[in-house]
């Protein structure tokens, strides 16, 4: 049987830049790995931000590769717009490395972003990632009851961690947290997205601490806390949890 | 004489009423005495011991007193001294003479007396006045900052005046904020902050250089000098320094502004001293612009000469090598294009972020983070400088250290000085990351074991483009790294330097703000507490 179609969705003013990804995505593969049959790859090309939320509209694309600068409108607006309907994965390209900037776009929903240049491998890993966290969300909503970091089992119908056997005990707030990021493995999560899952949207003395939190439980699950494994920082934006870093290590 | 120096402003000043009761006591005293001597007294000694005590009485107690004393003198000298005693009539009509020549005498020398005194009074006051002048100008030229200087003015200003608020609003300032502003503590509450439609106020008066009164109701209008109201809150009067207006003084009492016309001299003395603060502060503004836009200026050519060669060179490769892929040459150029690509990416990024220190654009975001965070952070920002190399973190394994900085722009400054670690020390050394805490800074060094940095050149290291003398031309980086690091450290609250390491190579230490960490109060709580 052949694997469907993947459409790709490219929305970028600069001619040379879509030709770029184009070529990438097109000549790359996408399927797993042990899977001889590789999906087709289709590319959409928008050179304006109105035409690129159209062929969203009407092609419902796999993924969406969006830059920033656009003629008509902000990308920030692209994003959101896109976003209020599609659940599709969107990579954001910006020339500008403003670290506020992309907490604001993941706060909008795009799911990664680049800064230029950037290169094309580095392009097609992402875009990787993204399809196979799509194709996760999409096959198994429920998380796992029990999760496997390195030496740490974490329990989360019984809301026990423990290594080697042993309980480790973690806070309410450690707790909160921990179950965040195992409910969205491989997803930065920024820090407003931290606040609002542990905290909901009150507004307290506790989230100015959000990283000091994040420190702790390091301590109490990673084996180097300086070199974590599991819960990466994005610098200026959030975190991630990584769940593949087991595979590796 | 005794009331003298101790009433100023004679012409309003109240007689005390010790005063009184002190003249009365020596009229009385004098009378009896007299009454006592009357058969062997003359009426012209009578009238001698009176006048001195009327001369006594004006000197001391002021015009009011004296004509009193007068008029009791009169009186009794009529009624004990002059026969038929104890009655206002008198026999003898020579004495008619007496009694009029006493009281004409008496009247004239008292008014003399109280004359002399006002202007001896007027003459100290003025006196003070002019020393209080002298001292504001001297103030005003010689405070090292003209804001400073202007505050002093300001202040001295309300106090003379005797006012509960004084505002400076400068010409070509914010409108709605003064300046300078001074206030009597205890008015805090009872006056109302300018408000903003004043801004608009204040503008009108630059404009037309005109006078505004603001009433008690709350109404604003023109001043007419000359005609004065009780009722007048505030005044707004222009700042002139030769002819052109520069800016506002307004001067409010929440319980209305008394406005004798001595008060509206004052008020224009000091208000041309405010007027010349204004102009200072101006002329310092501007001759630091100028000097802020002279180094900026020194600095963009610094970085054009620069950048036309840093940014060619690789471009010139570039473009040397796509040409030897379109003649067909070997694919190995591709990978060097990718490399001029990275470095030309780096050098655009690093003049960026000196011209956003330079122009003081960076507003780092402040939060408290970890030591943790920012190290793990910065050995994989720096991992592809550090691969192979011993990196040994020294930091207390038993406390999460933290400080309140900015993550990105300290991430920044490390990685900057482990890649400098790295570029600069022998390869088989180990590099070493050490943090350490106390009450106020967190401080983050990396230590290695290059060359050092000899101590002529410590400060120079900070500077942009700079290299250290001998430093081989294919080290790589953009020249950029230290000075930004500095900038960036600093923007933060925080400070960069560089130390000699004992035993040979370099410390640089990052400080940064520390912050104390309340307990996780949830901390106490049973492991199964409730999140949800």
């Amino acid at each position: 049987m052949t694997a469907p179609p993947l459409t790709m969705l490219v929305i970028d003013d600069e001619p040379q830049i879509r030709r770029v990804v184009r070529n990438a995505l097109l000549s790359a593969s996408f399927g797993a790995a042990e899977d001889p049959e590789q999906p087709k790859v289709r590319v959409l090309e928008a050179a304006t931000g109105t035409e690129g939320v159209d062929l969203a509209a009407s092609e419902l694309p796999d993924l969406i590769v969006l830059d920033l600068g656009l003629p008509d409108q902000t990308g920030l607006a692209v994003c959101r717009e896109i976003r209020r309907w599609s659940a599709a994965p969107i990579l954001v390209l910006s020339a500008r490395h403003a670290d506020t900037e992309k907490a604001a776009l993941l706060d909008a929903g795009a799911d990664d972003y680049m800064t230029k240049p950037f290169s094309t491998v580095e392009l097609l890993a992402r875009v990787r990632a993204q399809l196979r966290r799509a194709r996760q969300v999409s096959e198994a909503k429920a998380p796992a009851e029990r999760v496997v970091l390195g030496s740490i089992t974490v329990d989360l119908a019984l809301r026990r961690v423990q290594r080697e056997g042993e309980v480790v005990h973690l806070t309410p707030t450690e707790w909160a947290l921990l179950r965040t990021f195992l409910l969205s493995p491989r997803k930065t999560l920024t820090h407003r997205q931290l606040f609002t899952a542990v905290w909901g949207n009150s507004e307290g003395d506790a989230q100015q601490y959000l990283r000091v939190y994040v420190g702790h439980l390091r301590r109490k699950i990673e084996d180097d806390p300086i070199r974590p494994r599991f819960l990466q920082t994005e610098p200026g934006v959030g975190y991630r949890f990584e769940p593949d870093a087991v595979a590796e290590a | 004489m005794p009331g003298l120096g101790a009433s100023p402003g004679v012409a309003h000043s109240r007689t005390r009423l010790t005063d009184w009761l002190i003249w009365f006591a020596v009229l009385a005293l004098a009378t009896l005495a007299m009454l006592a001597l009357r058969t062997h007294l003359d009426k012209a000694h009578v009238a001698l011991v009176y006048l001195l005590v009327i001369l006594g009485a004006s000197g001391a107690g002021g015009r009011l007193l004296g004509l009193s004393v007068v008029a009791a003198a009169f009186v009794m000298f009529n009624l004990l001294f002059l026969p038929p005693y104890y009655t206002l009539a008198i026999s003898n009509p020579l004495d008619w003479l007496v009694l009029v020549t006493f009281l004409v005498t008496s009247v004239v020398a008292a008014q003399l007396l109280y004359r002399a005194r006002r202007e001896a009074q007027e003459a100290q006051d003025r006196a003070a006045e002019v020393d209080r002048l002298a001292t504001l100008g001297a103030e005003t030229l010689n405070a090292p900052d003209a804001h400073d200087g202007l505050r002093q003015i300001v202040e001295v200003i309300r106090s003379t005046l005797g006012v509960d608020e004084c505002d400076v609003f400068e010409r070509d300032a914010e409108l709605a904020r003064p300046t300078a502003s001074a206030r009597l503590s205890r008015a805090s509450s009872a006056l109302t902050p300018v408000r903003t439609g004043e801004g608009s106020l204040v503008g009108w008066i630059l404009q037309s250089g005109s006078r505004a009164e603001e009433l008690v109701d709350g109404t604003v209008r023109l001043s007419e000098d000359g005609k004065l109201r009780a009722d007048v809150r505030a005044l707004a009067i222009p700042l002139l320094v030769r002819g052109a207006t520069v800016g506002v003084l307004r001067v409010a009492s929440a319980e209305g502004l008394r406005q004798p016309p001595e008060w509206r001299r004052l008020l224009d003395a000091l208000a041309y001293y405010a007027a010349l603060g204004v102009e200072r502060v101006r002329l310092t503004t501007q001759a630091e612009q100028a000097e802020a836009e002279r180094r900026l200026e020194a600095l963009r050519s610094a970085l054009l000469t620069s950048v036309s060669h840093d940014l060619r060179t690789p471009l010139t490769t570039i473009k040397g090598l796509a040409h030897e892929i379109e003649q067909g040459g070997s694919t190995d150029s591709a990978s060097v294009i990718g490399m001029e690509v990275d470095r030309l990416n780096a050098l655009i990024g690093d003049m960026l972020e000196l011209s956003r220190i330079q122009a003081g654009a960076v507003r780092p975001m402040v939060v408290v983070d970890t030591a943790d965070d920012l190290v793990g952070a910065a050995l994989q920002g720096a991992s592809s400088v550090l691969r192979g190399r011993d990196v040994v973190i020294d930091a207390p394994t038993d406390e999460l250290l933290s400080g309140r900085f900015a993550f990105t722009e300290s991430l920044r400054v490390l990685v900057n000085l482990l890649e400098n670690a790295a570029k600069y020390s022998p390869p088989g050394s180990p590099i070493v990351v050490r943090v350490r805490r106390d009450a106020d800074w967190l401080s983050l060094s990396v230590l290695d074991r290059g060359p050092g940095v000899p101590l002529a050149e410590r400060d120079r290291i900070f500077e942009p483009f700079y290299r250290p003398t001998g430093t081989p031309s294919d080290v790589g980086g953009t020249g950029l790294g230290l000075s930004i690091a500095r900038g960036l450290a600093e923007a933060q609250g925080g400070h960069l330097w560089f130390e000699p390491r004992d035993g040979g190579g370099s410390v640089f230490v990052l400080e940064l703000p520390s912050a104390t960490i309340p307990d996780d109060d949830n901390d106490s709580g049973d492991d199964e507490g409730d999140i949800h």
